[in-house]
């Protein structure tokens, strides 16, 4: 939960600030505060107040962010760092006020090396925008989350993102060759695989790198990134294809999953009730027929001969599975306009009539044969969140997407969206909700999965399942001795993943 | 004609200095509630300082703020000046994409902004540089109340009439700033045969004067209906788009339907050269690489892309390296549609000078330009950066390839 924090040295962290990275990128006015006190996540718009920084830092360099994290130390203010503000999981929203990091100025491309494959850049660029720039070389930077056309790499990096052609050129911790990174102390470090800028597999010393992603910007700040690059694909297929039961899509999705086809680079599953949400007010879904209770949807990438290949083999297994084509148009419609199928306030319902709803997602790993289990559960849940609050939740149904990275099978990244009415929240409701989440985090987790797959565990209602029963096995007890270790002040985005623990007892 | 999606009358409700209407509320919410931010790195004043609260995010985040008591409309004095009103993060926003038809729900945020900058003039709050737009504005209008032979001088000596059931409409901008626009429209249109006049005492059509006197402008826009009606007119050719916006959209949201056909002139020229009235036989041909520059308000505010293009395709010699429309969202000259580069020069330099680099990067030698304002501001960021990208208008072009100079 938040705190409201009062930093006794905050004017002189200003002052300094001020001197040191110039008064332009130091920004204290009520509008550049209130923007950067929310990423993505579900927001609480009467807790506003409680999640407002104290001020806004956009650096320009390594320099910058090495001066804005020692002034920050001798002044004992906090850090938040902030990418694109695109994560679902709180990692940018300030718990304890203090000062949010905007990495955004920092997006130059500083070296593109395609003899070797790899791209050096820093944290603020975006993925289109670098992909943009690497198209006439015929390569690119493979991440491709929903939040493509706006998210920057050193947030996909803080929250350890997840891709949706994952199963095919891997995630964001498996395209990270190397990172540059700005400690909760002010040293700048390289981390990598052992201790070379451009080498994907080494033996040498300690796996560091992994310990940088996905931290929600509780260890340090990433500067400067080396990234995996990949042939652009010659042409890309979507295909799919239609069921009468939610069921027989899961079983689809295992059977290409484990066909063997390596240009298979994601699969999908819509249940029946995210089919009923976009037959009732997605106007990029072409209306389906009464029959249709799910679907299931294949994308393949690579040279248009492997892809060629490919297409008869699952079309004969999705025939098998008594799945029906949807057709070429739908098919490829529905792909080119998955980075903008996000759930609009106006799809909120209540009673039949409009309500607007802000989207919440829920993004748990879940291993493929515990996936009905689960839908069952998590169903039960909101269900009767709604039919207490229907005012102020609304169901929207489930998607599940391959979630292994290099290989379209086993776990999935498991997503159940509701909408939730912010604008008339009330303290109570808003902890029924969080009730909801403890309990749909939950369920995840006692059925063998994880609470995050792509956004971090990190929010209010699920942060107690992450520390106290997924991690509980040593792992979050380890988190917060290296918290300690290298973040001795508790400077970076303290209050997240319960890590104010490590410094219980101390005088402060 | 253009069709404004949704029109949002609650907009003509004020903002207070702490207090923010209840639908004004909502239509804030339901940006900030996709928070998706698709509309970032299409705005070209993003691209430049990469800070978020210079987005229509930003922009209607803060409005919801400050209904919710963070903040005040004084602080929004600088934010609302960094808007080019160019309209890329309407066109970007899922809520415009998947909610503009069904649900009457698109994003508006260059209303939006405008109606913000009159709420900040009438609370006597301002915003900065508020000065520098007044004298712009009376700049503009004393051209009005000034002698009325100024108005048509850039005509002088083609004999035009001051009736007729086609009139070409020139605003001030091209009657004493781009006067060659102006000249090369009346002598392309005289030339394929047809028959026109103009108005011999136009009003003023400012974006200036609609973000900060929204009564001036709805006075000069009756006073341009009647004008027009008056001469004649059946018709009416604007040669300049950011008056196509104000005819299309905003005249006919506080007037009601016009009582004439509105058409852009790359259109009209694109029909005679297909109705085989402009011909380019005998003139000596063209050469060279060229592009084609979206204006803002033509491509992202009205739609009309094709007719410039297939224009240039048209004209012999050319080997036309097109950049698709939707490609050019993120585009823009830099000088916006109500004197952002008097606001903001430096920023407004620098988008222009981006904007020619990224000709210069698919090969143009030239690139041809439908907005006299785009002319303009590219030109002079031409003679700034030294870029080897030549602007020119497409009407100079046509006007060459008829032998007409």
């Amino acid at each position: 939960m938040t705190t409201t924090a009062v930093h006794a040295g905050l004017e002189g962290a200003i002052a300094d600030l001020r001197q040191s990275i110039g008064s332009e990128f130091v920004l204290t006015e009520p509008y550049h505060r209130a923007i950067r006190s929310s990423s993505a996540a579900p927001f609480g718009v009467h807790l506003w107040q409680d999640t407002l920084p104290d001020l806004v830092v956009r650096p320009g360099s390594t320099a910058d962010v090495i001066e804005i994290v020692r002034i920050a130390n001798r002044w004992k203010v906090p850090i938040v760092p902030r990418g694109a503000g695109a994560g679902l999981a709180d990692g940018a929203m300030p718990l304890r006020r203090g000062i949010v990091v905007d990495i955004k100025r920092m997006h130059d491309v500083l070296e593109i090396d395609d003899d070797n494959m790899t791209v050096t850049v820093q944290p603020g660029i975006n993925m289109m925008e670098l992909n943009k720039i690497l198209r006439p070389l015929n390569v690119w930077f493979p991440d491709d989350p929903a939040s493509y056309p706006v998210n920057v790499l050193g947030g996909r990096v803080g929250t350890g993102g997840w891709s949706l052609v994952g199963a095919g050129y891997g995630h964001i911790p498996n395209n990270v060759v190397s990172m540059e990174v700005v400690t909760p102390t002010g040293e700048v470090i390289r981390v990598g695989e052992g201790g070379a800028r451009k080498i994907r597999k080494a033996s040498t010393g300690y796996r560091m790198k992994e310990l940088f992603i996905g931290h929600q910007g509780t260890l340090g700040i990433v500067t400067e990134l080396t990234l995996d690059l990949s042939p652009r694909p010659e042409v890309e297929f979507p295909a799919f294809f239609a069921v009468r039961d939610w069921r027989d899509s899961w079983r689809l999705t295992q059977t290409l999953g484990k066909s063997g086809l390596k240009t298979i680079s994601g699969i999908f599953q819509f249940d029946e009730r995210k089919v009923d949400f976009l037959r009732r007010d997605d106007e990029a879904w072409i209306p389906l027929p009464d029959w249709v209770q799910g679907a299931t949807g294949v994308i393949c990438y690579g040279r248009e001969a492997e892809v060629n290949a490919a297409k008869p083999i699952i079309f004969d297994l999705a025939k098998e599975a008594g799945a029906t084509y949807l057709g070429q148009e739908m098919s490829e419609g529905d792909w080119a306009s998955r980075h903008d199928r996000y759930h609009l306030a106006y799809h909120g319902r209540s009673g039949g009539k409009i309500k607007l709803m802000a989207w919440s997602i829920d993004d748990c790993a879940v291993q493929w044969s515990e996936l009905p289990a689960v839908k069952k559960r998590w169903y039960e849940i909101a269900d009767a969140l709604v039919a207490k609050h229907p005012e102020h939740f609304d169901v929207w149904g489930m998607f599940m997407y391959t979630n292994n990275p290099f290989r379209p099978w086993g776990d999935h990244l498991t997503e159940l969206d509701m909408g939730i009415n912010e604008l008339e929240m009330t303290p109570e409701i808003w902890a029924d909700w969080i009730e909801a989440k403890t309990e749909i985090a939950r369920t995840a987790v006692r059925h063998g999965g994880s609470v995050s797959a792509c956004h971090g565990g990190t929010r209010e209602g699920e942060v107690n399942v992450s520390c106290y029963e997924e991690l509980a096995e040593g792992q979050f007890e380890l988190m917060k001795k290296l918290k300690r270790l290298l973040d001795p002040e508790n400077i970076m985005n303290p209050g997240k993943y319960n890590l104010d623990e490590a410094y219980e007892g101390d005088a402060r | 004609m253009t069709q404004q999606l949704s029109s949002k009358p609650f907009y003509g409700q004020r903002i207070e200095v702490r207090s923010v209407p209840d639908p004004i509320v909502k239509d804030c919410f339901a940006v900030f509630a996709c928070r998706h931010k698709f509309c970032r790195e299409v705005c070209p004043v993003y691209q430049d300082d990469r800070d978020e609260s210079h987005t229509s995010y930003g922009f209607h985040s803060t409005l919801l703020a400050i209904s919710q008591g963070i903040g005040s409309l004084e602080d929004v004095r600088d934010q609302v000046t960094n808007c080019l009103e160019c309209g890329a993060c309407e066109l970007r926003c899922p809520n415009t994409l998947f909610a503009g038809d069904f649900y009457g729900a698109s994003t508006t945020t260059v209303d939006l902004v405008r109606k913000v900058r009159r709420d900040l003039v009438a609370a006597d709050i301002g915003f900065e540089k508020y000065e520098a737009i007044i004298e712009v504005i009376d700049k503009y209008l004393s051209y009005f109340t000034g002698p009325e032979e100024d108005l048509t001088r850039w005509a002088e000596g083609l004999n035009l009439p001051f009736t007729g059931e086609t009139i070409l409409f020139v605003d001030y901008f091209n009657a004493f700033e781009t006067t060659v626009v102006a000249r090369n429209a009346a002598k392309i249109l005289s030339a394929a045969g047809v028959s026109y006049g103009i108005l011999r005492h136009p009003g003023a059509t400012l974006g200036e004067l609609l973000d900060v006197d929204l009564d001036a402008f709805v006075e000069h826009a009756r006073y341009n209906v009647n004008e027009l009606v008056t001469a004649g007119a059946k018709r009416v050719i604007l040669i300049n788009p950011h008056d196509y916006t104000y005819f299309t959209r905003d005249y006919t949201a506080y007037l009601g339907e016009l009582p004439f056909e509105v058409v852009y002139v790359t259109d009209v020229i694109d029909e005679l050269i297909t109705s085989g009235a402009i011909t380019f036989e005998g003139a000596s041909p063209l050469s060279g690489n060229v592009s084609y520059h979206d204006p803002c308000t033509l491509n992202k505010i009205c739609g009309i892309t094709e007719s410039p293009r297939r224009i240039i395709r048209s004209l012999p010699g050319l080997n036309f390296v097109d950049v698709s429309p939707v490609a050019q969202w993120s585009y823009c000259c830099g000088k916006g549609s109500s004197s952002f580069k008097v606001l903001h020069p430096d920023t407004s330099y620098r988008i222009g000078a981006r904007r020619l680099q990224a000709a210069a990067d698919v090969g143009a030698e030239r690139l041809v330009l439908a907005c006299p304002h785009c002319e303009d501001q590219l030109t002079d960021v031409r003679a700034r950066s030294g870029a080897p990208v030549e602007p020119i208008h497409v009407l100079a072009l046509v006007a060459q390839a008829m032998g007409l100079e």
